[in-house]
């Protein structure tokens, strides 16, 4: 529904998600070229974009195998004088600030924005990290909106900024305003065709280095003295007016939380809401403190706002009262809501709650009391949950299980932390279990394990391999490969025959890769054998040198869609009570969401809907009970294209 | 005075929360109201426990306060107690009577050697709610969908349970127009009846 708003040429309101309104404004500003890699809260606007793309066809995109390379593509996309974006998640500006830092210094051509989206409450990242602090350093304008409407308006605002001033412009957004569903005002969308450049007509300078970076430096100092004053102009600063002399500074998500809360207490509160995040609107923050006798910033994560408040306060007026983190009335951890603005002003302001909040979440602890967590689990069908049984087989087989370090890493498989599994000795950052490797392997007398998915071997673990197998490493590399980046919402990798907007690409053979890097053993198994995988697993742990097991299965959504398009029917599976013998492997070890108890007679029941047919819980089931509805027992056929072997 | 309808969504991963709150959201719009959605995607589509903020008339913030949700809609009954700090007093449940337990909870079942322990029931559940709420609408809607001629149109039976719901802000044509445009050509007809199904059982227990 949404994609035809997204794809529509005429203006007009729509109902977006935040993420497709900055498609749907990049589009109208004719981006040319999009590259992003996949990562929550921003995967919808890759997925969007890939979406529109057949539909366009006049913009290209590529699903870059890391955002450094996303963040590289653009650039030199923008060097050639295209219009330019990309998107990515907190921590991915890590991978990709290496050459943000350089980007700054020689600047760019044509537009080129970069989305960087926070997750408070690390909902689903590794760490509660705050992206502002990556403009100031590197000096690279940052913008922040609240709402769906702002991320379109920003969006289009970016891409001017960015053309004028020769510099990438990042725009900043938090899980709640990326995951923010609102009505949006359209422009009309006139796009032009595609069409490349001569690098004569378009060509600058862009290396610095040594003196050159120096000289660079001045001018990059100047260039930002120079968007300062369209900064402190800019009309997504808005001051809000308000009664007394005690005012709110914000921005972001926040915002709407502190506008919510004052409605709620029946106040209102002059308010500064900050817009541009770097540079600051250092004299409109001035001119606000000084009417104030206290000011309450009200702001997620670390005291960014805050901190530089404060130093504008010392000059502007001193004597002033800065309600925040430092003072202890917020906090750096989570996500902020209504209820916790409210209270925080509530107490200050002296006024009542419009809810006694705690009373309510106290009430609602104890009547929960009865439900048990409902974790993130592996899907039914999921490959992993057959891979991860099959490893703790030939752990307890070899009698190893406590004389192994596991590096776990990120992705649908980072669940084999969890129970039945608890495989994780380490889970940092994608790729770190092989880097890791390297360490322990060095200074432990365990075998070392390490774990990727095939989207996270190509997208920084590689490098730890190659140091691995340098260095004549002791290791064994479980590679999950699902065929898909699963965990974000199944994206195509360099795995994969496939590209964004379903354009054909090159499957990188992982095989071929290993053994031309000089791998010790490749062995290749199917989870759906999960029996069948348990031997080839002991020898490969049992190898010395860098040995290499695949584990090849379609994630299970993925399978499913697959399916689903070449009208292959999924076979559900039933346990076939007489066989079973209430011996519970299937729950015990498998923790398959379609597995329940039958209540009257103890055996297993399988949810039919709910189920996926792979047979894996037949596998482990030591009387084979669990079998497809049609009595066959074979588990699917592999779905994907082009796989090798 | 409240001039914000506040609904919460909530259900298990896969359960196609997203569609319902599309069709709420097309068919608020079409009738000319204001909306503002706080979604949940990401990690916890698998099976994890799912919901979706959906505001109705003047929100500001995309996360409705604890306590103020004039409506849950549940597409699990344990998912309805779950979020129970975001329903206000006197509001209203609707909610499908499947149970779709977690792992952990078959596990703790299948191995209780005295077989004492149970599953969590519908009506623990709705003991639990009646402590907020008596409105409780606790729909066989698996049952009614296949009455109306498809399993899996359970969501169009919440969705007209919804409607019965008297304070209600979308107009109830508005609704069926949205949801019958949003889902498969094919299962129009049968969407439709489980709407209507769903209106009548909702209107029954809402009265
Ligand atoms: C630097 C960085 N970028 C993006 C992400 C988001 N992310 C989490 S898991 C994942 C992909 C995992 O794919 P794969 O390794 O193939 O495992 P699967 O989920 O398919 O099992 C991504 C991109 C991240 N955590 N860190
Ligand atoms: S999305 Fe795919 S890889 Fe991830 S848990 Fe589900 S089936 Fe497994
Ligand atoms: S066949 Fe067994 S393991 Fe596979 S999805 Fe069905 S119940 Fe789960």
């Amino acid at each position: 529904m949404t994609v035809e708003d997204v794809t529509r040429t005429d203006s007009g309101r729509a109902l977006m998600l935040a993420n497709e309104a900055v498609v749907r404004a990049a589009l109208e500003a004719d981006v040319k070229v999009v590259a992003c890699y996949p990562g929550s809260p921003t995967s919808e606007i890759l997925d969007t974009f890939s979406e529109v793309l057949p539909h366009f066809g006049d913009y290209r995109m590529q699903i870059a195998a890391n955002e450094k390379v996303a963040l590289e593509t653009v650039a030199g996309a923008s060097m050639a004088g295209l219009r330019s974006l990309t998107s990515m998640k907190s921590v991915g500006m890590n991978v990709a600030s290496d050459a943000l830092f350089s980007i700054a210094y020689t600047g760019v051509n044509a537009g080129c924005v970069c989305i960087v989206a926070d997750d408070p409450h690390a909902h689903s990242s590794q760490s509660e990290q705050d992206g502002r602090h990556f403009a100031e350093p590197s000096y690279t304008p940052m913008i922040e909106p609240s709402t769906a409407q702002e991320s379109y308006e920003m969006t289009k605002w970016a891409f001017e900024i960015s053309s004028k001033y020769k510099t990438i412009v990042m725009i900043r957004t938090t899980t709640r305003v990326n995951h923010q569903r609102g009505l949006v005002k359209l422009g009309d969308l006139k796009r032009t065709p595609f069409k490349k450049n001569k690098w004569s007509e378009v060509k600058g300078q862009y290396f610095t280095v040594g003196a050159i970076a120096r000289e660079l430096k001045a001018k990059l100092l100047k260039k930002i003295d120079d968007i300062r004053p369209e900064f402190e102009q800019s009309k997504f600063n808005i001051l809000e007016e308000g009664q007394g002399r005690i005012g709110v500074i914000t921005g972001g998500v926040s915002y709407l939380h502190s506008k919510e809360a004052m409605r709620n207490l029946g106040v209102s509160l002059p308010t500064l809401k900050i817009g541009t995040v770097y540079p600051l609107p250092e004299k409109k923050i001035a001119a606000f403190l000084k009417r104030l006798d206290t000011v309450i910033v009200v702001e997620e994560l670390t005291p960014y706002l805050e901190l530089r408040v404060t130093a504008i306060a010392k000059d502007a007026n001193p004597k002033i009262r800065i309600i925040g983190k430092r003072s202890g009335d917020f906090s750096e951890m989570l996500e902020y809501n209504v209820p916790i603005v409210e209270k925080a002003l509530a107490k200050f302001l002296k006024k009542p709650l419009s809810l006694d909040y705690d009373a309510v979440t106290k009430r609602a602890d104890q009547l929960k009391s009865i439900l048990l967590e409902r974790n993130p689990i592996f899907c039914p069908g999921c490959p992993h949950r057959g891979t991860l049984w099959a490893i703790r087989q030939a752990l307890s087989r070899l009698r190893i299980r406590d004389k192994i370090v596991y590096n776990n890493d990120i992705g649908c498989y980072s669940m084999a932390m969890l129970a039945p599994n608890n495989f994780s000795d380490s889970m940092l950052s994608m790729g770190s279990s092989v880097g890791l490797s390297a360490g322990m392997e060095m200074a432990l007398d365990d075998k070392v394990i390490a774990m990727v998915g095939d989207s996270t071997l190509y997208h920084a673990a590689l490098p730890g391999i190659v140091n691995l197998i340098h260095h004549n490493a002791n290791v064994t590399l479980f590679v999950l490969d699902n065929s898909i980046t699963a965990m974000t919402g199944q994206q195509y990798n360099p795995n994969s025959p496939l590209d964004a907007g379903e354009q054909p690409a090159r499957k990188i053979i992982m095989e071929k890769m290993f053994e031309a890097l000089g791998s010790d053993s490749i062995t290749v198994i199917d989870p759906y054998h999960t029996r069948d995988c348990v031997k080839p697993i002991m020898d490969a742990l049992q190898a010395k040198g860098f040995s290499v097991v695949i584990s090849r299965r379609e994630c299970a959504l993925y399978g499913d869609h697959l399916r689903r398009e070449s009208e292959v029917p999924i076979v559900r599976s039933v346990n076939d009570k007489t066989t079973c013998r209430s011996i519970y492997n299937c729950v015990k070890e498998f923790y398959c969401p379609a597995i329940t108890v039958d209540e009257s007679d103890s055996k297993m029941r399988i949810q039919t809907d709910l189920c996926d047919g792979c047979l894996e819980c037949r596998q482990v089931c030591p009387t084979s009970a669990p079998a497809h509805v049609d009595g066959t027992t074979e588990g699917p056929a592999h779905m994907s294209s082009g796989t090798p072997g | 005075m409240k001039d914000t309808y506040d609904i919460m969504f909530c259900g298990v991963g896969g359960q196609g929360l997203m569609l319902l709150s599309a069709i709420l959201g097309k068919a608020a719009v079409d009738s000319g109201l204001e909306v503002m959605t706080g979604e949940q995607h990401g990690l916890s589509q698998r099976h994890g426990s799912i919901y979706v903020h959906f505001r109705v008339g003047k929100p500001i913030s995309p996360l409705i306060p604890y306590g103020k949700a004039d409506l849950v809609i549940a597409m699990e009954a344990t998912e309805a107690l779950r979020y129970v700090e975001y329903l206000r007093d006197d509001g209203v449940v609707i909610m499908s009577k499947r149970i779709m337990p977690p792992p952990s909870e078959t596990g703790a079942v299948a191995l209780d050697k005295e077989k004492k322990r149970k599953y969590v029931t519908v009506d623990q559940i709705v003991e639990r709610l009646n402590a907020v709420t008596h409105k409780i609408v606790a729909l066989d809607s698996l049952e009614l969908a296949t009455k109306a001629g498809n399993p899996l149109t359970e969501n169009s039976v919440l969705v007209g349970a919804a409607c019965a719901c008297p304070d209600f802000p979308i107009p109830t044509e508005a609704v069926r127009k949205a949801l019958l445009s949003l889902v498969p050509r094919k299962t129009v007809e049968a969407n439709s009846a489980a709407f209507d199904l769903g209106r009548q059982a909702g209107g029954t227990c809402l009265g």
